[in-house]
């Protein structure tokens, strides 16, 4: 009902020119797709969206070019039953830089299909973004499968990319979809110096276990809640820490942290280039508890057309991990603007046209 | 700890809109401040049992931490500029509060009872005689709620918004201090501007405070 | 609304809340550590400051604009820029418990200063008293009531404010505050706003009868 919902708005504001046009797919779509089982007169309804959709024609004539005033009347939907990208989409965007070059990097894919953006860097958490994309304060969002499978349902299994689509496909709740994910993939890792390692003798997360009550591991606040966090390291590998210290997302404090050995394990991601070059050393997982987290756009349902999804579709292909990881470096070390080398990726990749 | 000149020169754009969105916010929620204050202080002034009450209230609040307010806005406002501003506006009352009633307060007696001698209505007298003598007194607070909402817009920067204030997630993120500096030293100079506007119109509004003492007192 | 508050009784209540490393008590503990050692160092740079230029008159101006200057620094601001200067420890947030505290101290100890009547400090001085002894026996015992209203302002404005040294990665009551925030828990935010006001009520009341006793003393000397 959402999705058909706000189609109205954008599917006249583009084809203002061609009122029949736009009266006709209206009607038809809101027909098809009206699924109420009570009173459903068909041909009633689908006068009444015609009926909308003709009235929504001079109105938004008169008021000279696509404003959004009749956003979120009834009325049809173009775009097989899907939603709009006409009046612009807000790509909202966690607080970590990597999130903030993929948020960029979707405007860049997403504007050069023609498409209006508007990113929100630095917002918080998944566990506030989500319901902010629920709220309809931002329209879509750079995700992660297996975590953001993870937030959604805590008791998943499903490890493999295309099982975790289809698992986050059935757990997603009303209103947003996921589009297809993309080659590049950042996991999250639980990284010791090699000092600790050799001290201790830690190779993989299974080993933590030996140490129990001993460790201190450092992390964003969230992953004590988290199952790729505390819990599932409880859970699936019985590790237990003496204490957990709130710090940030593979940011300065984490890592300025198990730099100075106030933390002994520390919740990075794989595509930060410090790991590599402080030598520390990731604990293998051979119980999996850390799922494939390749990157995936969690989009609001009324916003997810064919030139959205087309576009990020090109993106998630062209995008490889060791590009990230190299976007990373640049943003975090040679203190580039994240959308200064998302732009300039997008360019040299041929997804937007050099200017 | 050094600054990038370069960047400062690449980002002006940025800076000015950041700039302009932080000032937007914070003068928004002392404007908010001044419509819910004037009334709740005539209120206070007039009825004294809710004097107490109110201003107690509006101290209370100013304990709780800005942070925690921005968040418990999320559910009611979400990541939205309205989150910003309705917990800036609660701030700014309660120094707008205390002293509109102040001000209140120290309008001499004699000047209302003249009024309603000469039969003015009360909400006349309030708004001709009372208020502009309060004028002083409530600048005062409007100074200082302006002064504290311009450093305070910051500390949205952790629900995503907070003007100036992203600078310094940003630079706290990418261990990179130009930014954090561009953006301490564009808040000071908001506060500073903000302030000699305010004591201009002050000295405009407010012709009598400018006469030579001697003839104001005997 | 309704449910926030009733889980917020829950979460206050909770045995296992309020013992251990990061139960309630220790965070107290902390957040009182922070407020009252930035208070202290504010006061012993304030107080001076604020005696001296009401004392003498001199460098009202310069004292009294820096001052509100100051109020104007945004301390997530301060944080940052000391943290990327030095490095993780506790002195940023320190600096910018400071940078917040001072300008009220030193404003209501001028204004207090500056509101004793001179015809009184003229009899003292009539009286044959010197300089200091103006200023110990009757400036700053006329002026305490407004000194002891800007230690109270600053100590509230402290206790408020030591929340972002969860930010920073350190305790204290912020900790439920930001972590609440990373894990969308409103309660424990909720928690944590109330325990922060709690305290700082707590310590305003608490220097206010400190005030009221200091008063009585004075009353008897004068």
């Amino acid at each position: 009902m959402n999705a058909q919902g706000s189609a109205s708005s954008p599917n006249s504001a583009s084809s203002a020119s061609s009122p029949s046009s736009t009266s006709s797919t209206s009607s038809t779509s809101s027909a098809s797709s009206s699924s109420s089982p009570k009173h459903s007169p068909l041909p009633r309804r689908a006068i009444l969206g015609g009926l909308l959709a003709a009235a929504s024609v001079p109105a938004l004539a008169a008021c000279g070019g696509g404003i959004t005033s009749l956003d979120g009347q009834g009325g049809g939907g173009g775009n097989g039953g899907g939603g709009s990208s006409a009046n612009g989409v807000t790509i909202g965007t966690a607080n970590f830089t990597e999130n903030q070059i993929l948020g960029y990097l979707y405007a860049a894919a997403l504007g050069a299909a023609g498409v209006k953006t508007k990113v929100r860097p630095n917002l918080g958490t998944r566990e506030i973004l989500i319901p902010a994309l629920k709220g309809g304060d931002i329209d879509l969002l750079p995700e992660y499968q297996g975590a953001l499978l993870h937030y959604l349902s805590p008791k998943a299994t499903a490890t493999e990319e295309g099982a975790m689509q289809n698992a986050l496909a059935v757990a997603l709740p009303e209103g947003l979809q996921i589009l297809p994910y993309g080659r590049a993939e950042d996991s999250d890792a639980f990284a010791v110096t090699r000092e600790t390692a050799a001290e201790y003798g830690l190779a993989s997360l299974a080993d933590l276990k030996k140490q129990n009550g001993k460790l201190v591991i450092g992390a964003a606040p969230e992953v004590k809640k988290r199952v790729v966090g505390v819990v599932g390291l409880k859970e699936v590998y019985g590790v237990e820490f003496k204490e957990f210290k709130s710090l940030d997302s593979s940011g300065p404090l984490v890592k300025g942290a198990l730099k100075k050995g106030d933390v002994d394990v520390a919740n990075l991601f794989t595509t930060d280039t410090d790991i590599a070059a402080e030598g520390w050393v990731v604990l293998t997982d051979p119980k999996n508890l850390v799922p494939g987290q390749h990157v995936v756009p969690l989009i609001a349902d009324r916003k997810a057309d064919s030139a959205v999804r087309k576009a990020l579709a090109r993106l998630g292909g062209a995008l490889t991990t060791e590009d990230l990881t190299e976007l990373n470096r640049q943003v975090d070390k040679d203190k580039k603007d994240p959308e200064d080398v998302a732009n300039a990726w997008a360019a040299a990749h041929g997804l937007v046209k050099k200017r | 700890m050094t600054v990038d000149w370069s960047w400062l020169s690449a980002h002006a754009g940025d800076l000015t809109t950041l700039t302009l969105s932080h000032l937007q916010a914070a003068l928004t929620a002392v404007l908010l401040g001044l419509l819910i204050s004037l009334p709740l202080a005539v209120l206070a002034h007039r009825v004294r049992p809710l004097r107490g009450l109110l201003l107690g209230m509006s101290n209370v609040l100013f304990t709780i931490p800005s942070i925690a307010v921005f968040v418990l806005l999320l559910p009611v406002s979400g990541l939205t500029r309205t989150t910003t501003v309705i917990g800036l506006t609660i701030y700014t009352l309660v120094v707008l509060l205390r002293n509109t009633v102040e001000g209140l307060d120290s309008v001499p007696a004699k000047a209302r009872e003249a009024a309603v001698a000469m039969g003015t209505r009360p909400l006349r007298t309030l708004l001709t005689v009372e208020l502009p003598l309060a004028l002083p007194v409530i600048m005062a607070g409007v100074r200082i709620a302006t002064v504290m909402s311009i450093s305070l817009v910051s500390v949205a920067t952790y629900i995503g918004d907070g003007g100036l204030g992203q600078l310094f997630t940003d630079g706290f993120q990418r261990d990179f201090p130009t930014p954090v500096v561009a953006g301490i030293v564009l808040t000071l100079l908001l506060a500073l501007v903000a302030d000699a506007l305010l004591v201009t119109v002050q000295y405009v509004l407010t012709p009598w405070t400018r006469r030579p003492r001697t003839s104001g007192r005997g | 609304m309704y449910e926030l508050f009733k889980n917020l009784g829950s979460w206050l209540v909770a045995g296992e809340q309020w013992t251990g490393p990061d139960g309630i008590g220790h965070r107290i503990a902390e957040h009182l550590q922070y407020s009252l050692l930035a208070t202290l160092v504010a006061a012993a740079i304030a107080l001076p400051v604020g005696l001296l230029i009401g004392h003498t008159g001199r460098g009202a101006f310069v004292a009294i604009n820096l001052a509100s200057f100051g109020r104007a620094l945004p301390t997530v601001g301060l944080v940052v820029l000391v943290f990327l200067a030095g490095g993780l420890s506790m002195t940023p947030v320190y600096v910018a418990l400071v940078a917040l505290a001072v300008p009220s101290i030193v404003t209501n100890t001028y204004a207090g200063m500056t509101a004793v009547d001179p015809e009184v400090k003229d009899a003292a001085r009539g009286q044959g008293m010197r300089g200091h002894q103006v200023l110990l026996r009757v400036e700053i015992p006329l002026a305490l009531p407004l000194i002891m209203t800007g230690l109270r302002l600053a100590l509230i404005q402290v206790v408020a404010t030591a929340t972002i040294a969860a930010y920073v990665s350190f305790g204290g009551l912020g900790r439920y505050v930001f972590d609440g925030l990373a894990q969308r828990d409103l309660v424990q935010v909720l928690g944590g706003a109330v325990l922060v006001a709690a305290v700082a009520v707590v310590l305003d009341l608490a220097l206010s009868g400190l005030q009221r006793v200091l008063f009585r003393h004075r009353r008897a000397a004068v």
